[in-house]
Order: C-alpha cells, then sequence, then structure tokens
C-alpha cells in the first residue's frame, strides 16, 4: 500500500491536495493531474531526497503504477 | 565525407536496395531496447522483411498512391513495414501512438479531422489499440478501407521470384517527383496540416543537408525522437537510411521515463550524432546522476542538433558544463531551423563546431533592430541556427512582405529545392502560407546576421512545449467546456520555464466561484481537460468575471492578457505558487 509519505511528495510536487486527488497502489502516473514527462522527472527528484535515496533510470522504467514505485522505495530504504 | 554523386537511386526504396546491394551486411537500424539485447537491422535484412511486407500490402489491396496510417509503438518490425509500404509505391504517414491520458473519444476525433485532410486509406496498428481505433474505421463516413494488424502477420515465408517481379514492376512505375510519404507538420487534436514529400524532395533534402553536417561512413545516428515528429522521423531516420549509415532507434515513451538510455546507447555503440529539442539539454543535464553517468562515454558525439524549440545558450552551457567531464565536447553543441514544410533543415550551424551566440540590445531588438550589445544590463544572447544549407534561401519580410533592411528583425520566409507540395486538401491553408513564387511565410520572427539565421519568436501564438507545437485554441476549447468556467472566456499562452528550458502551458480562465475550496477543484477540472486532450497544462489562473481584457473582435486577446498576467500583481487573480 502507499506510504502518505509518498502521496504527500507527489502531491507537493504537483501542487494538489491529498484530499482532492485519489492516488493509490493501482494509480498510473498518467491518471494523476499534472503527472506528465516533464514533471515525471521532478517527482522522481523529490522521492530520492526526501528518502535520501538514489534510483537508477532503468529502475523506475519498470515502475507502471504508484504501488511500484512505493516498492522501489522500500526495496531502497530497507538496504 | 559521403560522395552523393556516387550513391544510386531516384527514389527511396532504389536508394534502400542499393545500399542492401552493395553493402548487404552493413548495419541500417538498431533497435534499441531497455535492459534486453537490440534487434539489429542490416540493409540486406531490413529489405528482405520489407519485400514481404510489400507482398502482403499488395495483396491486402493497398494500392500506389494510398496513405497507410501508422500507429504503432516502438517494435522492431515496424521499419521494415514502413519501407514495405514505401515498396508499393504507398505513402507512409506516421501518427502518434495514443498517450493513455488521452480520452479515447478525442483520439478518434484527431484521426477524424486527419482522415478529412489526408484521406488515410489504410490504418496498420497494433491489437492493443483495436477497441479504441475500430469505431473510427467503421463510421460510414471515414476514408479509411480497412483496419490491420501487420505486427502479428506471419512472414516466415520466403517470396518467390514471380512475386519479386511484380514488386520490381511495381517499384520501376514509381516516379521520383511521386508523393512519397505524409506527415503531419504540428498541432494537438483539432488543426493537423498534412504535407506530402516526394521521393526527391527527401533525397535532395539528404544529399544537401548531410553535406552540410559534412555526414560520412564513420557516423552513427542515435534518437529517442518520435517517427511522427519531422526531427525524428527525416534527420534520424531518413537522412542515416538513405546515406548508408545506421540509426539507433529508442523508445520515446522509455526515454522520458529513464533519459539515460540515449547516453547508454550512444555510449555503447559509439553514437556520433543526435538531435534533441532544447528541454532534453536541460532534462538530462538536470536528472542525469553521476552513479547512472559512470562508466559511460559521450566522447564519440560530434554534434548534438538543437532544434524544434527555441535555442537556449543557458541550456547549450548546463549541458556542455554537466558532461564535458564524460567527454561530450563544446564543439559539439550545434543547432538548426527547420520544418516539415521544406522536408527538414534550412539552416545549419558549421559541423564539428559550437553554435555562435550574438548579444544583442534587447530593447533594440523588440523595435526590430539587431545592434550588437554593449550594456550588460540589456543584453539578451541569441543562439544562432546557422547557416542556409544548399538548396534553401531566406527572407526576412515586413507585415507587407516586403523584405526588411540589413540586421532587421521579420518573419522568416524560405524557399527550398525539398519544399513540399501545399497541404493536402487544404488550398485555403497553402494559400495563406505559400505563395505563387514559392516563398513559404514560416510565421517564425528572426534576423540574419553575418548569414546566419537567428529565430527569436513567433509571430502566431502557438505554444511550443518540449518540441511539441500546441494550438492555444484547441486548449481554450476544451478548458471552456469546464464546468464552472464561463464559456469562452479563457486564454491559453505559453509562459517560460527556465529550469526546464522550454514553455508550458498555462490559462487564464473567469469563473464566478469564491471559495479557496472551490477554486482548487476548478483548478483540478482545468487540469483534467488539459489531459483529455494530451496536453498538460501548467499553471492555472482563475480571474473574476469581466477580468479578460477583448481584442477588437470581442474575443479575451492572448496577448494583453499574458502580458497583465505576468506584469500586474493583481489581488483578483488567484493561482497556485
Amino acid at each position: 500500500m502507499i506510504s502518505e509519505r509518498l502521496k504527500n511528495i507527489i502531491c507537493k510536487e504537483l501542487l494538489l491536495d491529498t484530499k482532492s486527488v485519489e492516488i493509490n497502489d493501482e494509480t498510473q502516473a498518467t491518471e494523476v493531474p499534472g503527472w506528465d514527462s516533464l514533471n515525471h522527472a521532478n517527482i522522481i527528484v523529490a522521492i530520492e531526497k526526501d528518502y535520501g535515496i538514489r534510483f537508477k533510470g532503468l529502475e523506475v522504467l519498470k515502475c507502471n503504477n504508484v504501488g511500484a514505485l512505493q516498492n522501489l522505495i522500500d526495496s531502497k530504504v530497507s538496504k | 565525407m559521403i560522395d552523393f554523386s556516387t550513391l544510386k537511386g531516384a527514389t527511396l526504396w532504389e536508394r534502400w536496395q542499393y545500399f542492401a546491394q552493395t553493402m548487404p551486411e552493413s548495419e541500417a537500424i538498431i533497435h534499441w531496447r531497455a535492459a534486453d539485447e537490440p534487434v539489429r537491422w542490416t540493409y540486406a535484412s531490413l529489405l528482405e522483411t520489407a519485400n514481404k511486407f510489400s507482398h502482403y500490402l499488395k495483396n491486402i489491396g493497398v494500392k500506389k498512391g494510398e496513405v497507410c496510417a501508422l500507429i504503432i509503438r516502438h517494435n522492431p518490425n515496424f521499419y521494415p513495414l514502413y519501407l514495405g509500404i514505401v515498396g508499393i509505391g504507398a505513402l507512409p504517414s506516421v501518427l502518434a501512438y495514443p498517450n493513455p491520458r488521452l480520452h479515447p473519444e478525442k483520439f478518434r476525433q484527431g484521426l477524424t479531422g486527419m482522415a478529412e485532410r489526408s484521406g488515410l486509406n489504410w490504418i496498420f496498428t497494433e491489437t492493443a489499440l483495436e477497441e479504441i481505433i475500430l469505431p473510427f474505421v467503421e463510421d460510414k463516413n471515414t476514408t479509411v478501407n480497412e483496419l490491420f494488424f501487420p505486427m502479428e502477420w506471419n512472414l516466415d515465408k520466403g517470396l518467390n521470384s514471380d512475386t519479386i517481379q511484380e514488386l520490381s514492376e511495381i517499384r520501376a512505375n514509381v516516379k521520383s517527383n511521386e508523393p512519397m510519404l505524409l506527415q503531419h507538420s504540428s498541432g494537438t487534436t483539432g488543426i493537423q496540416k498534412p504535407v506530402v514529400l516526394s521521393h526527391e524532395a527527401i533525397l535532395k533534402h539528404v544529399e544537401n543537408y548531410g553535406k552540410s553536417i559534412q555526414i560520412s561512413n564513420d557516423d552513427k545516428v542515435v534518437s529517442w525522437l518520435p517517427l511522427y515528429h519531422d526531427m525524428g522521423l527525416i534527420a534520424a531516420f531518413h537522412v542515416p537510411l538513405a546515406c548508408g549509415i545506421p540509426s539507433i532507434q529508442i523508445d520515446p515513451f522509455e526515454w522520458v521515463l529513464a533519459p539515460i538510455l540515449m547516453f547508454m546507447a550512444a555510449s555503447e555503440e559509439k553514437a556520433t550524432l543526435g538531435w534533441l529539442p532544447n528541454f532534453a539539454y536541460n532534462l538530462m543535464a538536470d536528472k542525469l546522476s553521476d552513479e547512472e553517468m559512470e562508466d559511460l562515454s559521450l566522447e564519440s558525439f560530434r554534434m548534438m542538433i538543437n532544434c524544434s524549440e527555441p535555442v537556449r545558450t543557458e541550456s547549450h552551457n548546463k549541458f556542455f558544463n554537466r558532461f564535458k567531464d564524460y567527454g561530450f565536447k563544446e564543439n559539439a553543441l550545434a543547432a538548426m531551423y527547420a520544418m516539415a514544410e521544406t522536408t527538414l533543415t534550412v539552416t545549419q550551424t558549421e559541423a564539428n563546431k559550437r553554435a555562435n551566440e550574438l548579444s544583442v540590445d534587447r530593447e533594440q531588438l523588440s523595435n526590430g533592430k539587431v545592434i550588437v550589445a554593449v550594456e550588460l544590463n540589456k543584453k539578451k544572447i541569441c543562439v544562432s541556427s546557422g547557416k542556409l544549407i544548399d538548396g534553401c534561401k531566406v527572407n526576412i519580410i515586413d507585415e507587407k512582405r516586403n523584405v526588411v533592411s540589413k540586421n532587421g528583425v521579420g518573419e522568416i520566409a524560405v524557399k527550398s529545392v525539398s519544399m513540399f507540395f501545399g497541404y493536402r486538401n487544404y488550398p485555403e491553408k497553402t494559400a495563406e502560407v505559400l505563395d505563387e513564387n514559392g516563398w513559404y511565410y514560416t510565421g517564425d520572427i528572426g534576423f540574419l546576421y553575418n548569414d546566419e539565421l537567428y529565430v527569436i519568436g513567433r509571430k502566431k501564438d502557438i505554444i511550443i512545449v518540449a518540441g511539441n507545437n500546441i494550438y492555444p485554441e484547441d486548449v481554450e476549447d476544451a478548458v471552456s467546456k469546464v464546468e464552472l468556467v464561463l464559456p469562452g472566456r479563457v486564454i491559453a499562452f505559453g509562459e517560460d520555464d527556465i529550469e526546464l528550458g522550454t514553455e508550458q502551458v498555462s490559462i487564464v480562465a473567469e469563473t464566478s466561484v469564491v471559495s479557496e475550496e472551490d477554486l482548487n477543484y476548478l483548478r483540478i477540472a482545468i487540469i483534467r481537460a488539459g489531459m483529455g486532450i494530451n496536453v498538460n497544462i501548467h499553471k492555472v489562473y482563475l480571474v473574476p468575471p469581466r477580468w479578460l481584457i477583448k481584442s477588437s473582435s470581442g474575443k479575451p486577446s492572448r496577448k494583453a492578457n499574458r502580458t497583465r498576467i505576468l506584469n500586474k500583481n493583481d489581488e483578483q487573480v488567484w493561482s497556485k505558487k
């Protein structure tokens, strides 16, 4: 399940109110208002900064929804 | 450098076949895949499979001159299919693969608009899109004969000599001055302008452009650019293929998620040439980490050519400073000025030399004069798009289409030996932009200085986001339909995003709602309306009724309201900072 922390980072980056958008495990980037290819890179950087982790481009490529992104974050944080 | 006088072939098929015969095992296309081995097409294997596609296409009834729309995501069999269409004298037309955020109905509307002008005869796509596209094909008014899924075709069987003979006869009847492809010059959903180019126009362009960048047999292209875009299709696909050099093709959808892919491919394959829209310079410089760049070398690049949106000196500096330690050379920072209507390139900066920059007086420039700046605070640095390539002419003209005086600023008019035929089935639009003497009026604003072209803006209101042209009308129409927005009381404009090195779409909309909650809700509804037409609205400014300044036609003025929004700290304007 995606954490409030991740949801907050995404919403903060896209200037969205966390109450006004639904983001769950199955949500894809294209369903979130403002999450386009240009903002995608900013969101990834914001996550990296907040969690103190680094993604590799190919790792992110494999994430097809927010749940997969959360799993990737968790795997890095637990290392 | 390639000696073009030795290359055979008056049509594209003949040129490809010439390479398949003279250098069969040379690589033509390297189909790059993230985390997987690339698929490598040689000229011989590519043409062999293209022949099979030609045979298949002929059997299903595709005829010479018919337009074949291709809506296929990154697939190794896309290339021989494209060549196979050309191989029976039909016209391939690569269309954008629908972004998941684009509403299916909007996608079909786009197809309908395109079919009206372009006269699409056949659609070749993937089974995954059947549900979305079929209603369009089954519409009683459609021009499309049928929908096919060529990636599913069984191509195992070889062709017999009779079939090859039949195909040769078809090809012998294709003349160099006949249409070869159809591409769409720009547009979001509503206004698509179909551009038809002949074999001759493309081959001449390949030669003239190839000479300007001193293309040689040692060159190798790397590209993630979509093939529905002129820069991707002509510069990164047709130019190498008609010069006999390899091109590495990367999936644009994958590149936006993992920009490192371009450098991984370039480093491994030792690519020498690349084309990028300006935003990509910023994106790659800002986002690629040292960890990702570890073990990669950019030494092989001799030209990275900036095109498709205004070229910014900050972006060149940022890119060079970020990647110089990985072997990227300053002299590889190049630029060009190009458009689909002239096949592609009009001007190109000198090969293997950094694009020139000129410091001009900002105030004088806005008054239409180019004066080299002396005062630092008045300085604007313009990046050159280079000198005319052979076969092209440029005039800088005023409002009455008279040539301006030396160092004057005005609209850029272009003449080229690789000019399009006019917009297909769109005579009124053609008449607006193409005169009886063959001059094409680009709508771009610029000036000539020391025989180099500097492009500084646009006459039209088009917004260029990451190399894609977006018509404000399309966005305004979509936003106008949002509940709580006052119908017709909307403007869309491009706002500079210096950090990203591109423009972003901003909206000003009138509404009667006043509470913070309602305004927030409306902002998201407006962004969603943009998503429905595959446009990301970056900033939403909400204003009370009668706030927008009207033009003489009674419609809200984009220019005046843009200035008002950007210059004035108006308490009546609501936006998220």
